[in-house]
């Protein structure tokens, strides 16, 4: 069993980032929802709808595979560990996940890594995010 | 962030400069402050407010994109529909954006030769020609923006529809999704320029000052706002949740403020409409509340076989106005009303006022199908509403042209303006409580019930909780004024008033370097009360000429009927007051 992050409950989000921030603010003391490791996508118009893009920490991440240099290796209970000093801001980790979920520090260079930690969750006054128990092989 | 950028741009050249002044947002904080304080020293006297020397500011203050539900930006302007003082506030991401660019103003002046959308990443400015979306609806300018204008991060789209490009006086601004710069004709000022939307991103982030500090603030803040039972009411029903309630005390428009009881509340209650209509509710950015209802209309086409849906935003002032005030019995029939309110952009409130104005002068015979085009208008006739709304939208006339000049141009001009209920000329909020919901509305500095709140001073009296004393009820609509140019300067979302007390202002304050007393900040609310007022009375609004429209008098409100002795000497009392803050003001 590993605790990993999951979009539960979608369509009860209304798009309050209260998750970015919180994410922004608990890694880099900033408030900001630019530095957060996932991202509330809007859709135009009234229609209101919200896509959330989140790392879901695959146990066998393809932004790890698309790392040239190995700056982002498998962590144990799932996603990935990112080692800033062989970074070479390649972009190409961004690209290879195919839910849009690894974020981008366009100032750093640099992939902003999720680190399972629930605390988007904690914030989502919707009940939209949770860290959930899943199947070591799923 | 700093929090003293601004930004100007000059649509007649196509240029722009952005500038520090720490000392105008040193002393007026930001938001209404600083924005009354920009509006006062252009010194718009002699200027129309359709012009190209009308000046568009929008600001935000030291605390937005900091604090939870810090959300709004203030708009403020010369008003087409007053002749004086334009302020319009919206939630929605546009803050944000605004904070993200570093921009803690804008100022928008001069007209486009052609129609232009302005894109603003960070301090650059780029002019695009708008003419393939100049015609299209508020809603579709979004839609077509969304995808076409490319930003440097979050983006907040604000832009007109058909009525801000026609220069309706009631033309609004629409923000985002379901927010608004609604009232006193921001709407007619962007199309007097030429400028169909401004679509705002920015890429900054600011440093904390104090991390500690700003993390337990925030969370303070956060958590009061999701656990506390009123911000709770805001997110479940929303605003609409006032109708039953103020049905049920006699204060609830109906047919252009005849009556406080609407026989069909019900069906356009909180209740109802959240549980068969809602879709969904949706935030401003960085809100855990989420007070924003959509609706969903549900129609069928071709031969009832096929259906296709809209969701629509709907707030209890929208119900009011499009609403109970006309006499408009079904959600379903509502909702199609302000969806075509929504995609022409005109401010839904003085749109209803106008229109049940034009109903009673029909009735009273004061107007007649010469001028409708053989339409009859009658109070709860739906399918003639929505007509009239697409005659106004096409100006398929005279009449219909002045429609879209709102209740105080049209009752000028055909008559009946003892029964145009307006206030100071902009449309009457919706609340027939008493005596001080109306002194709020005609004394605040935007003829808005978010200036002072009289109707919960009302219904204070009316719950008992509160003895009558007009003069001791004068002063509290002073006072509660007087601390929203607080919370107005810093955009605190007037919902979490309760939240945001003095002592949490002057501590988030403080955490972002900004030390103040509690002293300073009633002085500065004075002073931006002065300002407010200076402008207002340079520009045409006079003092001795206060009233509240007649019919007003004969209607029974939440307390009753109004005694016009009463009233008379609470608005001079009210006046002298003013006069006294002017003077004050001067003598510093
Ligand atoms: S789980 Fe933690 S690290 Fe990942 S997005 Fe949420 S707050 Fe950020
Ligand atoms: S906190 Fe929840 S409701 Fe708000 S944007 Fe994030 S997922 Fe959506
Ligand atoms: S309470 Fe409503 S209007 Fe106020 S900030 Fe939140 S979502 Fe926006």
């Amino acid at each position: 069993m590993r605790k990993v992050m999951r979009v539960v409950n979608r369509a009860q989000c209304t798009g309050c980032y209260s998750c970015m921030y919180a994410c922004s603010r608990t890694y880099f003391h900033i408030a900001t929802t630019k530095l957060s490791a996932m991202r509330v996508k809007n859709y135009p118009g009234v229609e209101g709808a919200f896509s959330i893009r989140i790392c879901t920490g695959c146990a066998h991440p393809d932004c790890a595979a698309a790392c040239p240099t190995e700056a982002l290796t498998v962590r144990k209970d799932g996603g990935v560990i990112f080692h800033e000093e062989k970074c070479i801001h390649c972009y190409k980790c961004v690209e290879a996940c195919t839910l849009n979920a690894m974020q981008w520090d366009p100032i750093a260079r640099e992939p902003l890594v999720c680190h399972q930690c629930g605390i988007c969750a904690e914030y989502c006054p919707n009940g939209v995010l949770a860290l959930v128990e899943v199947e070591d092989d799923e | 962030m700093t929090n003293n950028k601004i930004m100007r741009i000059d649509l007649s050249s196509f240029k722009s400069e952005v500038y520090e002044d720490p000392k105008l947002f040193g002393k007026y904080l930001g938001g209404t402050g600083v924005a009354t304080k920009l509006l006062y020293d252009m010194n718009i006297k002699n200027i129309d407010p359709l012009s190209p020397e009308s000046p568009i500011i929008l600001a935000i203050g030291p605390l937005n994109g900091i604090y939870p539900i810090a959300t709004k930006t203030i708009a403020m302007f010369k008003s087409p529909l007053t002749g004086n003082l334009g302020e319009s506030h919206a939630g929605g991401r546009l803050f944000m954006s605004m904070y993200d660019a570093g921009l803690s103003a804008i100022v928008i002046a001069g007209k486009s030769p052609y129609p232009v959308f302005i894109v603003i990443k960070d301090e650059e400015v780029e002019f695009h020609r708008a003419y393939s979306i100049w015609g299209q609806s508020a809603l579709a300018t979004e839609r077509i923006l969304h995808s076409r204008a490319e930003g440097v991060g979050k983006r907040s789209i604000i832009r007109i529809g058909p009525a801000g490009e026609h220069k309706s006086l009631m033309a609004n601004v629409s923000v985002d999704t379901g927010r608004h710069f609604g009232r006193l004709g921001l709407g007619a000022v962007f199309g007097s320029k030429n400028l169909k939307a401004v679509v705002i991103s920015g890429s900054k982030r600011h440093k904390t000052e104090n991390f500690a500090k700003f993390n337990k603030i925030y969370n303070k803040i956060f958590w009061d706002a999701v656990k506390s039972p009123a911000m709770k009411k805001y997110h479940n029903l929303g605003t609409p949740q006032n109708v039953l309630p103020l049905n049920k005390i006699n204060s609830l428009p109906t047919r252009n403020f005849s009556q406080g009881f609407f026989e069909n509340a019900e069906a356009l209650s909180g209740e109802n409409m959240s549980e068969n209509y809602l879709a969904q509710q949706i935030a401003c950015a960085n809100c855990p509340v989420g007070c924003i209802h959509l609706g969903v209309l549900r129609e069928p086409f071709e031969d009832n076989i096929h259906y296709k849906s809209f969701k629509i935003p709907y707030d209890y002032e929208p119900i009011y106005a499009m609403g109970t005030n006309l006499s408009i019995s079904t959600p379903e029939a509502l909702l199609k009303l302000l969806y075509i309110v929504e995609r022409a952009g005109w401010g839904v409130m003085e749109t209803g006022v106008t229109l049940s104005w034009a109903t009673e002068a029909f009735e009273r015979g004061i107007i007649g199908v010469k001028e409708t085009d053989g339409l009859v208008l009658n109070f709860g006739d739906f399918e003639t509403y929505e007509k009239v709304l697409y005659n106004m939208w096409n100006m398929k006339n005279e009449f219909y042209g002045d429609l879209n000049n709102g209740s105080a141009f049209c009752a000028e001009k055909y008559g009946g303006k003892e029964f145009a209920i307006n206030f100071g000329k902009n449309g009457s909020p919706g609340y027939i409580t008493g005596r001080d919901a109306f002194l709020g509305f005609l004394m605040g500095v935007r003829h808005s019930h978010l200036d002072s709140a009289g109707y919960s001073l009302d219904e204070k009296i009316i719950k008992g909780e509160m003895s009558e004393d007009p003069s001791a009820e004068v002063d509290l609509l002073i006072k509660e004024e007087e601390w929203r140019f607080i919370l107005n300067s810093l955009t605190i979302c007037l919902f979490a008033r309760k939240i945001y007390t003095e002592d949490l202002v002057l501590e988030a304050l403080d955490s972002v370097g900004i030390h103040r007393k509690s002293e300073q900040l009633k002085n500065l609310s004075r002073r931006i009360h002065a300002l407010k007022y200076k402008i207002k009375i340079d520009n045409g609004f006079d003092l001795d000429k206060l009233e509240f429209p007649e019919k007003l008098y004969r209607v029974q409100t939440g307390r009753g009927k109004m005694d016009k002795g009463v009233v008379r000497k609470m608005i001079s009392d009210y006046t002298s007051k003013i006069r006294e803050i002017i003077r004050e003001a001067e003598d510093e």
